[in-house]
């Protein structure tokens, strides 16, 4: 069985036509396996959040072919009319910010894909009770988003990405709002959930604190998507 | 299943509800104005209802005495009454007038008949304190929203007037309040000049005017008889106009007031598409503000089926909410209005028929805005 998570093969990204077009990807193509934590590093507009959310079917690609587990779901256009099934049920996402519903509680919020997923009420709130406990927020699952903390926040946050078991973990700077305790806190559960869960987790970040505990770094170069391992000099941006 | 609706409401309780009894008021305004409708149909049919008479004859050739005005003889009375068929017949009288009392002039409606006749206007249901009129002068019974008591005298023409008793809910097709007097004194309010005119008549070569005219005669008929063929009889023979209780009705209900009945009618209408805009504007507002929510959902996933549940049901809430407390609104302030304002529960199911579209229609502003947002706009992207 192929351990493949994501692939992407000569991905194309460009925005406007004519002499306003601007190209943010040009053949972009790279792998990342179930169980990595792969760090994509660039600098601020180079595109790292555009091509997340392609990935996660949420901006469309120019050109180019895009791969979630053995899926093919984009070949120069998708392949699939329901886009946000695949998101419902492939793919968690994090965020800078926590971005909960602020009009549901944490067990609410946490509950709401894998409801809409066809997942029944009681054995929803079993798995979401299970993750609070996992991230040290059972005591909380009731509470409102804006009676939490912002560390506590984010912690619901990847609860709720985990919450529809997904092959993929999309996560856009999530530990630029934290402290860099919190956010090694952060990424080492990450860290964990890839190993444990046999996730692939695909994570943005500028903090070059980080970069040490992931497996693989992702850096976009000229248009293009470099990978390389983890050394002593990071060098990012 | 999680009700996003319910969790959204509950977010935001105080300022739903706020904004639920605001459109609540404006709704409560066109269900008063329905009443308004209702009422005028009703005040037109008081007086016809009361004197239940089958025949109203009246001056040739006019819609008489109401929609126009009709003078013809008091002794007509007598020649309806030996037409055949005829059972009862009296001459009756209606006019303006304004009573004097401390507050200022009250307008209103007198009906003159003759107390020793056999057609009494006076509903005895209707008569809520002392009697009816028992002598040919100078008695009138008032109805209590004129504001007179039971013995006060009145100053009317050359006459002093005692109250002996006073109806409740008796108006005329106008709305304004109905007074009774006797035949005679009416009479001479209305067609009895003052002694500087009669001289002044005399001078200019006119004499004898003739004070024993009625507004017209109203007749009942015996049982067996055929309404509309007495009624067509008396047309022929004696060159009267006459109308059935029913042509009356109408003359009253459509000619009378359609006017102003078609202009409430707009008012309504004008304002339920002002309560359905303004009911639009605000799920457009609500939806605006749940833009980045609205995002963030449809980026994890969540399907338009939710998230478009969530806009409608709020609507059809705000709706229903708004519904109740325009019933609760218009019920407390009916009573003030100085006319009469009839809530009827046919009316207010309408209404709520008409606000559940008018809502349905509104949350589809709500809908549009729902579909069309970008759920890259959840991360500013």
């Amino acid at each position: 069985m192929s351990r493949q998570a994501i692939k992407v093969e000569n991905l194309v990204k460009n925005f406007g036509e004519g002499d306003a077009l601007v190209e943010v990807l040009n053949g972009a193509s790279f792998c990342v396996d179930k169980g990595e934590l792969v760090a994509l590093v660039a600098p601020s507009g180079a595109g790292k959040t555009t091509l997340l959310m392609m990935i996660g079917c949420v901006e469309d690609p120019t050109s180019g072919k895009i791969w979630l587990g053995d899926e093919k779901v984009y070949d120069d256009k998708w392949l699939t009319n329901e886009t946000r099934k695949i998101r419902r049920e492939k793919i968690g996402f994090i965020f800078q910010a926590h971005y909960l519903i602020p009009f549901l509680n944490i067990i609410e919020n946490i509950t709401l894909v894998p409801q809409a997923n066809g997942v029944s009420e009681k054995e929803s709130e079993k798995t979401a009770m299970e993750l609070l406990e996992y991230f040290e927020i059972a005591d909380k699952a009731h509470a409102m988003p804006s009676e939490l903390s912002g560390g506590q926040n984010q912690r619901a946050a990847i609860a709720r990405a985990l919450a529809n078991k997904p092959q993929i973990i999309l996560a856009d700077e999530p530990t630029a709002a934290l402290d860099s305790k919190r956010s090694v806190d952060v990424v080492k559960m990450l860290k964990k959930i890839a190993l444990e869960q046999d996730v692939a987790v695909i994570m943005v970040t500028h903090d070059e604190a980080m970069l040490p505990l992931c497996d693989r770094i992702l850096k976009i170069e000229d248009k293009k998507v470099v990978s390389s391992k983890i050394s002593g000099k990071n060098v990012i941006f | 299943m999680i009700n996003l609706a319910q969790k959204e409401i509950a977010h935001t309780f105080g300022k739903f509800i706020v904004t639920a009894i605001g459109v609540g008021m404006l709704l409560g305004i066109v269900f008063v104005m329905m009443g308004v409708y209702r009422g005028m149909i009703i005040d037109a049919q008081v007086l016809l209802d009361d004197l239940d008479v089958d025949l109203w004859v009246v001056q040739e050739n006019t819609l008489g005495p109401f929609a126009e005005a009709s003078r013809v003889h008091e002794d007509l009375k007598d020649t309806i009454h030996v037409i055949e068929g005829i059972a009862k017949s009296e001459g009756i009288t209606f006019q303006n007038l304004q009573l004097p009392s401390k507050e200022g002039p009250v307008r209103v409606f007198a009906v003159g008949f003759d107390p020793y006749g056999d057609i009494n206007p006076i509903n005895p249901k209707r008569l809520v304190e002392g009697r009816g009129i028992s002598k040919s002068h100078y008695e009138m019974v008032v109805t209590d929203k004129t504001g007179f008591h039971l013995n006060e005298t009145l100053r009317l023409g050359r006459d002093d007037y005692k109250v002996v008793g006073i109806t409740h809910g008796t108006v005329s097709s106008g709305g304004d309040p109905l007074v009774y007097i006797s035949l005679k004194d009416a009479q001479e309010l209305q067609f009895l000049y003052s002694n500087a005119r009669i001289r002044n008549d005399r001078a200019r070569g006119i004499t004898g005017v003739n004070s024993h005219m009625v507004n017209a005669v109203v007749a009942t008929i015996k049982a067996g008889y055929d309404v509309d063929k007495t009624a067509e009889d008396i047309r022929r023979f004696k060159h009267k106009s006459v109308y059935t209780k029913e042509e009356e009705k109408v003359i009253l209900t459509q000619n009378l007031i359609k006017r102003a009945s078609k202009q409430i009618g707009m008012f309504t209408v004008i304002l339920v598409v002002v309560s359905t805009i303004i009911i639009a504007l605000i799920i457009y507002t609500m939806t605006l503000e749940k833009m980045k929510e609205i995002a963030i959902m449809k980026l994890i996933g969540i399907p338009n089926s939710m998230i478009i549940k969530m806009i409608v049901q709020e609507t059809v809430l705000l709706g229903v909410l708004a519904f109740i407390a325009g019933n609760i609104f218009a019920h407390l302030i009916y009573t003030k209005f100085p006319k009469r304002v009839v809530l009827e529960t046919p009316d207010a199911f309408a209404l709520f028929v008409v606000v559940i579209i008018a809502s349905i229609l509104a949350s589809i502003v709500g809908v549009k805005k729902v579909i069309s947002a970008d759920p890259a706009q959840a991360i500013g992207g």
